[in-house]
């Protein structure tokens, strides 16, 4: 988080990791294309010719609380690709939070597995402590044959302590409830760290209604 | 963490710090050029830094006049001063000017922060009707005609006209910023993955450099291990041999046959493990470096026969043909005689030991050259010196080695078939000591062999100088 306190300006950076092709992107074009024009910028993709996310994509959104705070939320997502490990570890650099994408596929189970090691290895050599890390993961994918039941990931969700979302991110489902679901988890730990309420008198519910007002003018299916 | 200043994570998040660092002056300037020779309306680029980024515009002849008059002028500088210090934020401000023109103000911001503001002006808003009294009335002596007929060539656009037109302009440098922005995005990140993935590889290469000293520090310390075990072994066995001797001689009273016999047993046996001790003393010396060697010319003709000599009972026994045979003009060898033979006895027991019945043994010795120095092949001219040398090569019609063990016959402990140590004996030392022996010797060692049909090995000696003996 980056507080300009001159500006009554907050910038929290928030990141969506996972598995190669597990939907990462597909996310964020889906939230630029759902959200409104007001706050969601322009989403900036650095990818090769393949269309493979060769450093990140890059989604600015921008709300002014009624506290008379300006809070910028910026999305990144990494490469997926496993030889991109080093662009992922700075990618991941002075995240607040994370997303992680799954890919519901059975066929999928140990590529989740593996990035999400691989995002516990990259955070402790970033210096940070993935047990205070807020993680939300979401199933993408949900419309394809073989996937994880339905049932498998309400038992996995009771048992998770990371809130568990699912979505068919190409056809925008479930993408905003997973994005609301993340800058909840961040902004309950921010509060707890650095007591924004008292610093800015920004309220966690009122902010959290400000946010869903600011950012939807449609909605998905998909639940928690 | 927080952080109050706003430029230090900046390429954490991804933020621009400010609006030259992702605008070009060039394509900005090319981009208001065209603005306005298309719509005939000046147009400055200012950034939140106070850096003028583009300025296209054409002197109008009212203003040019107005300047010549005391009023005119200060009333001018005033004007344009406060257009230039207006700050938008969120919306445009249009800013009249006494002359009845008007100039707009219009915010630039990017990703939610205010990076600069562009001004479109001087122009008169088409709706006016004619000029206004602030022109009219100035102070001092003017021409109200020539005033009025500069006015009137002002150039003239309707407000709402004027309003698509910013909104298209600022469209347009909000996309350029965006194309540069991407553009630093994608260099700064194409450094550092580099540097990242250049961290990541020295750290990796230092741990591999640890390990490798490691290793190092262990394989002396198993030379020393070896070396030391081998000598306080020695020790206890010479008396058993001794003393076996000694009794084997009567020192202690007669033996009947049966005890002979006996004796004899413990003596061979303690002879074998004595060789192999001396074998491990060896290659422990020669691993650690510290074997020392007392090279003389030594006579190719004494050495072979010598060793032949040694090997004919055993030849005999097994049947083996012996041949020997040294070349005419074959020079002496400058070497450790007791080391030389050390060699060729070790390779001619080797022969033996894997040549059946009826087979051949041959020792040969030539005169011949060694390379030295250098790489051999490309540039070998500038590198290599030939000196002269002595060829030993022990040929056999053994059972030869196949082609995939060749490059491991002289590991230590190595042996081609397990199942030879029990058949033929030994513990897989002498082929290693050789090598190291012929090392210690500045010569080579090369074996070819074929399977079923026999093996050859080559060693190449330094031959001694005329002068040496």
């Amino acid at each position: 988080m980056q507080v300009d306190f001159g500006a009554k300006e907050l910038t929290v950076k928030l990141v969506y990791y996972g598995p190669a092709l597990s939907g990462k992107t597909t996310n964020l074009r889906a939230i630029h294309w759902l959200g409104t024009s007001s706050a969601c910028g322009e989403l900036m993709t650095l990818e090769t010719k393949n269309d493979r996310t060769l450093f990140f994509d890059m989604l600015p959104i921008t709300m002014d609380a009624s506290s008379g705070l300006k809070v910028r939320i910026k999305l990144f997502t990494v490469p997926g690709q496993v030889m991109h490990d080093a662009t992922r570890r700075l990618v991941l650099q002075a995240a607040d939070g994370v997303a992680f994408i799954a890919d519901s596929q059975r066929s999928e189970t140990s590529a989740n597995r593996e990035s999400f090691l691989n995002l516990k290895r990259n955070l402790e050599d970033n210096g940070m402590d993935p047990q205070r890390m807020p993680i939300i993961i979401q199933f993408n994918k949900r419309d394809l044959n073989d996937v994880r039941s339905d049932e498998e990931l309400a038992a996995i969700a009771s048992q998770s302590r990371e809130p568990i979302f699912r979505a068919v991110a190409t056809r925008g489902f479930g993408v905003m409830q997973t994005l609301v679901g993340l800058i909840r988890e961040t902004w309950t730990k921010l509060e707890e760290e650095h007591q924004l309420e008292e610093k800015f008198g920004i309220n966690a519910v009122r902010f959290m209604h400000e946010v869903e007002s600011n950012l939807r003018h449609q909605t998905g299916s998909g639940t928690r | 963490m927080i952080e109050d200043e706003t430029t230090a994570g900046d390429i954490l998040l991804g933020d621009v710090t400010r609006l030259e660092d992702v605008l070009s002056r060039d394509s900005v300037t090319k981009v208001v050029k065209s603005f306005f020779a298309l719509f005939g309306l000046p147009v400055r680029v200012i950034s939140d830094e106070g850096d003028l980024l583009a300025d296209v515009h054409r002197d109008q002849p009212l203003c040019r006049y107005l300047n010549t008059l005391a009023d005119g002028a200060a009333k001018c500088a005033a004007t344009v001063s406060e257009v230039r210090d207006l700050e938008p934020v969120g919306d445009t401000i249009v800013h009249p000017c006494f002359t009845g023109a008007v100039y707009r103000v219009v915010p630039l911001a990017y990703q939610g922060r205010s990076m600069g503001r562009f001004i479109v002006g001087p122009y008169v808003p088409a709706e006016a009707n004619s000029a206004p009294t602030s022109l009219t009335s100035l102070e001092g002596a003017f021409d109200p005609d020539t005033l009025r007929g500069h006015y009137d060539h002002m150039p003239r656009v309707r407000e709402d006209i004027a309003e698509q037109l910013c909104d298209h302009l600022e469209g347009v440098l909000e996309l350029l910023v965006f194309s540069g922005h991407r553009a630093q995005l994608a260099s700064t990140m194409q450094v550092a993955s580099v540097r990242e993935n250049y961290r990541e590889l020295a750290e990796k290469n230092e741990a591999l450099q640890e390990s490798y000293e490691e290793l190092q520090q262990l394989d002396k310390l198993k030379s020393t291990f070896l070396a030391t075990v081998s000598h306080e072994l020695r020790t206890p066995l010479t008396s058993i041999i001794g003393y076996a001797e000694m009794l084997e001689s009567g020192a202690a009273g007669a033996m009947s046959n049966e005890q002979t016999e006996f004796l004899q047993t413990i003596r061979g046996k303690a002879d074998e493990l004595l060789t192999l001790i001396s074998s491990l003393l060896d290659l422990g010396r020669l691993e650690a470096k510290t074997l020392e060697l007392n090279p003389e010319a030594v006579d190719a003709r004494a050495l072979l026969s010598g060793v032949g000599s040694t090997v004919v009972p055993a030849a005999n026994r097994q049947n083996i043909t012996l041949d020997i045979e040294v070349a005419e003009g074959t020079p002496k060898i400058w070497g450790d005689p007791i080391r030389l033979r050390q060699i060729l006895l070790n390779l001619t027991d080797n022969a033996m030991k894997f040549t059946g019945n009826g087979g051949t043994v041959s020792l040969l010795a030539a005169a011949g050259e060694q390379e030295l120095g250098g790489p051999s092949g490309l540039g070998a001219a500038l590198f290599a010196t030939r000196r002269p040398a002595v060829v030993l090569t022990v040929r056999d019609t053994g059972i030869g080695i196949a082609e995939t063990e060749l490059a491991r016959v002289f590991d230590a402990f190595y042996q081609v078939d397990a199942g030879t140590t029990r058949a033929h004996g030994g513990a897989g030392l002498g082929l290693s000591i050789v090598r190291q022996l012929v090392d210690g010797h500045e010569g080579t060692i090369e074996v070819t062999s074929k399977v079923a049909e026999g093996t050859l090995v080559t060693v190449t000696l330094p031959a001694a100088n005329d002068n040496d003996g």
